[in-house]
């Protein structure tokens, strides 16, 4: 019933979408999967009427349509569950519903609000979420808000004639297993009915619950399979693969760590994020955390430099414990964050190469207070040609920079403090080759000269191919340790065992 | 200011120079160097509190209670002369200091946007400035004025010494916000919280010394002002708040916090004083002139770039 075409979109220099091609059948189940801008979201917001595509067409039901809005894709029969839940806590259920479309009860200019409550219980009743509809929505569990949101989507049953298309957009990724359950038998149910489209990343899931997957990578679909073809090692493979060529990671640089130990993580849990942790990180070691979105790497590597609190556990950092610490002891102590959202929280791009560089500085570099200006040109000058980052001079914008050489400001933020231990959340996303050969370059260097990295990588392969270690995180979860130094190489597939 | 380059930080500066001349067209004697320096002199109050507005809005916040700091501090002064003498002049500072300091433990670590922490400091600070001062202003007397404000209200080579002292406060600013690690951090949080967090630089104490700064800065506005007028009153710095805003964002300095400076503020008070004296000149009504300054605040940041994106006030 839904045909898209060659769909492409662009921002800026980024291209979104190239030319994505999708169809959705009454009675067909479709998975989409894709890492985080692999352009999945996009795609949505293209569907949604959000974003208008560059070119391709959008076809339903044989017919080339023009959606321009939200309110318009759903006139047309395309209702869409939103990842983050489009509910408003402090109205009732029913005004949820049919928010915007009130004026169907509208009696003598007033809302009646008991036919209101009786059309809401009809939309609760199609996902079987028994509550009252005139329940304040702030009240419910969040898997009943789930639920409200499916039942919002269903009233385009009576206000649309034929088919519809319903896009799901993660609606497990908080749910419990036995909330699945009920999700996926609601979607079986309205299978009859409507084509949907299923958005997860977890992919063991998306198999069990789809028809046709598409797995989407870098802005185009990569590949088209039947259920009965996949398993989630081939799709995950296909999401994030890229082979590892030759000394692409500098792996013939890679020393045995040295005796004393850098970080030591013991037994460390945050609240439904990442529970028993435990490894230690060595001199000269790398050691890579790896898991699907959501395992928990992330909340647990910034615990270390005190952007998320523990709940549990000890984390100690050269003999000193550093649990619950803030960043400013964190940098103090010589730990360094090069973190995922470079331009939110790696640069501020309106400051200058120089000035980005000095932040992490304090008090150094300055005399009776005062910068002293010579020396931070010096050291400026000296970081530049020594990461190679490309810029008119010290002064610039970095939000005049690209990607990869703002990420190198931010790595030359912690390279020129004496950081003895590096926390790396996916240093080279978004970077170009050569930029994250330099990236490996400088991790090499880092670990020679003695310091400590833990790190969160883009790809599997680049796991493997930088750290001495492994550490696999499932559903907040250690799953296994791989000693990735041994004579037998470690790959990707021994790691996906873990993750899914 | 982005898309004029390095033009950008000039145009105000352009704006001062034409509007000088057409207030001069009306009178040739408005050009004279005396005239002018007269005018700086005038507006010195108001500098001073621009200044201490200027460092609140490069972190991205605004300070509302300003008026009402001077106001009080006007009234420690005028009540402690008497008794201290030069030691009410610190007493009246350090309770600019103290009342800067709450809105900013209130705007930082209890987290209430800025304008809603300083409106109700300022209210709390108007009611005690009022009650302090049982609602009367408080007469300095000729020779205790002479002796403790002399610096503030005499002239040295020619020169009328609130000029002298605006200069002195605006080189000491400039230091601090162009070469010191702490100005280097106002920027990096006026513009990139997150990232000055994650440089470790501790935010919230950046933000409550800032607002203890800007309460300094309007405080002394309110010592020099008492020192001007020989009294202290509850109501000395009222119609003092908008042209303060006015003179930092009619200088450059964007209200989403991060660029501009107080060199631009500078440029925007001047602006502000030549366009009251030319109001004056021309016969605008003086209770008209605040709508004049509304309309060049909203002017002004209706035109200034780059807002949009990042929403107005933290």
């Amino acid at each position: 019933m839904l045909d898209l075409k060659e769909i492409t979109k662009t921002f800026g220099r980024v291209r979104a979408l190239k030319g994505v091609s999708i169809t959705v059948d009454v009675g067909e189940v479709v998975g989409l999967v894709g890492e985080n801008g692999a352009g999945k979201s996009t795609l949505m917001k293209v569907l949604n009427g959000i974003h208008q595509p560059d070119s391709g067409t959008v076809e339903i039901n044989g017919k080339t349509e023009t959606l321009r809005g939200p309110r318009d894709a759903a006139a047309k029969g395309i209702g869409m569950v939103f990842q983050e839940q489009s509910l408003i806590a402090n109205i009732s259920v029913a005004e949820n519903i049919f928010i915007g479309n009130e004026a169907q009860f509208v009696r003598f200019g007033r809302i009646d609000w008991k036919a209101m409550g009786e059309a809401a219980k009809r939309q609760l009743d199609k996902v079987g979420l028994d509550v009252d509809p005139r329940t304040i929505t702030s009240e419910l569990s969040f898997m009943q808000r789930q639920m409200v949101e499916l039942a919002k989507v269903l009233t385009l049953e009576e206000a649309v004639d034929g088919n519809l298309c319903i896009l799901l957009d993660e609606p497990t990724s908080v749910l419990e297993q036995a909330e699945i359950d009920i999700l996926f038998g609601v979607i079986r149910k309205l299978r009859e009915r409507a084509g949907i489209i299923f958005i997860s990343h977890r992919l063991d899931e998306v198999i069990e619950i789809s028809d046709t997957i598409y797995v989407m990578k870098d802005g185009a679909v990569v590949e088209r399979m039947m259920k009965a073809d996949a398993t989630p090692e081939r799709i995950h493979h296909l999401m994030v693969g890229r082979e590892a060529t030759g000394s692409y990671y500098k792996q013939d640089e890679r020393r045995p760590p040295a005796e004393a130990i850098a970080l030591s993580v013991q037994n460390v849990s945050r609240a439904l994020q990442f529970s028993e942790i435990s490894f230690d990180v060595h001199d000269g070691e790398v050691l890579a955390l790896v898991g699907t979105e959501g395992a928990g790497s992330e909340p647990l590597i910034r615990s270390f430099f005190g952007l998320e609190r523990t709940h549990l556990g000890k984390i100690v950092y050269r003999g000193e414990d550093i649990t619950n610490t803030s960043p400013g002891r964190a940098v103090a102590a010589g730990i360094g964050y090069v973190p995922r959202e470079r331009k939110i929280e790696g640069i501020v791009e309106e400051m200058s190469v120089q000035e980005n560089i000095c932040l992490p500085l304090g008090g150094r570099l300055t005399r009776f207070g005062l910068f002293d200006f010579p020396a931070i040109a010096r050291k400026t000058a000296g970081l530049i040609a020594k990461l190679r980052i490309k810029t008119p001079d010290g002064s610039t914008l970095c939000a005049n920079l690209s990607g990869g050489n703002q990420q190198k400001v931010v790595l030359s933020k912690w390279y020129r403090t004496d950081a003895r231990l590096f926390l790396l959340d996916h240093p080279t996303r978004g970077l170009d080759v050569g930029a994250k050969e330099d990236v490996y370059a400088l991790i090499r260097e880092m670990c020679a000269a003695g310091a400590a990295v833990v790190l969160i990588a883009d790809t599997l392969e680049e796991a493997l191919g930088l750290a001495h270690t492994v550490i696999v995180l499932k559903d907040g979860r250690q799953t296994a340790r791989f000693d990735n130094t041994g004579p037998t190489p470690v790959t990707p597939l021994d790691l996906i065992a873990h993750m899914v | 200011m982005k898309q004029f380059g390095k033009l950008g930080g000039l145009i105000p500066w352009i704006a001062l120079v034409v509007l000088i001349l057409i207030v001069g067209s009306f009178d040739t004697t408005f050009l004279k160097p005396a005239t002018l320096i007269g005018l700086f002199a005038d507006s010195a109050t108001l500098f001073l509190m621009a200044i201490g507005m200027t460092a609140v809005i490069y972190i991205g916040s605004i300070d509302l209670s300003l008026q009402s700091i001077a106001a009080i501090s006007s009234i420690v002064l005028a009540l402690l002369i008497p008794d201290y003498g030069m030691l009410a002049i610190p007493a009246a500072l350090l309770a600019g200091v103290l009342f800067g300091g709450l809105s900013g433990v209130v705007h930082a670590v209890l987290r209430l946007p800025s304008f809603i922490a300083t409106l109700a400091v300022g209210g709390v600070v108007t009611t005690a400035a009022l009650y302090l001062s049982d609602q009367r202003s408080i007469q300095i007397d000729a020779q205790p004025r002479l002796d403790t404000l002399s610096w503030a209200i005499g002239t040295m080579f020619g020169v009328p010494n609130e000029v002298w002292v605006s200069l002195v406060v605006l080189a000491v600013a400039l230091v601090i916000e162009q070469a010191t690690p702490f100005g280097k951090a106002m920027k990096a949080v006026g513009c990139g919280e997150a990232a000055a967090r994650v440089a470790g630089i501790d935010v919230r104490k950046i933000k409550i010394v800032v607002f203890m700064i800007a309460g300094l800065f309007a405080a002394l506005s309110g010592v020099v002002l008492a020192g001007r007028l020989s009294s202290g009153s509850p109501i000395i710095a009222n119609e003092f708040l908008l042209p303060a805003i006015a003179a930092v964002v009619l200088g450059g300095t964007s209200l989403t916090g991060g660029t501009g400076g107080v060199l631009r503020t500078l440029v925007g008070t001047l602006l502000i004083a030549v366009v009251r004296t030319g109001m004056t000149f021309v016969g605008v009504n003086v209770l008209a002139q605040q709508i004049v300054f509304g309309v060049i605040l909203v002017a002004a940041v209706a035109l200034s770039t780059g807002r949009a994106p990042k929403g107005v006030m933290k």
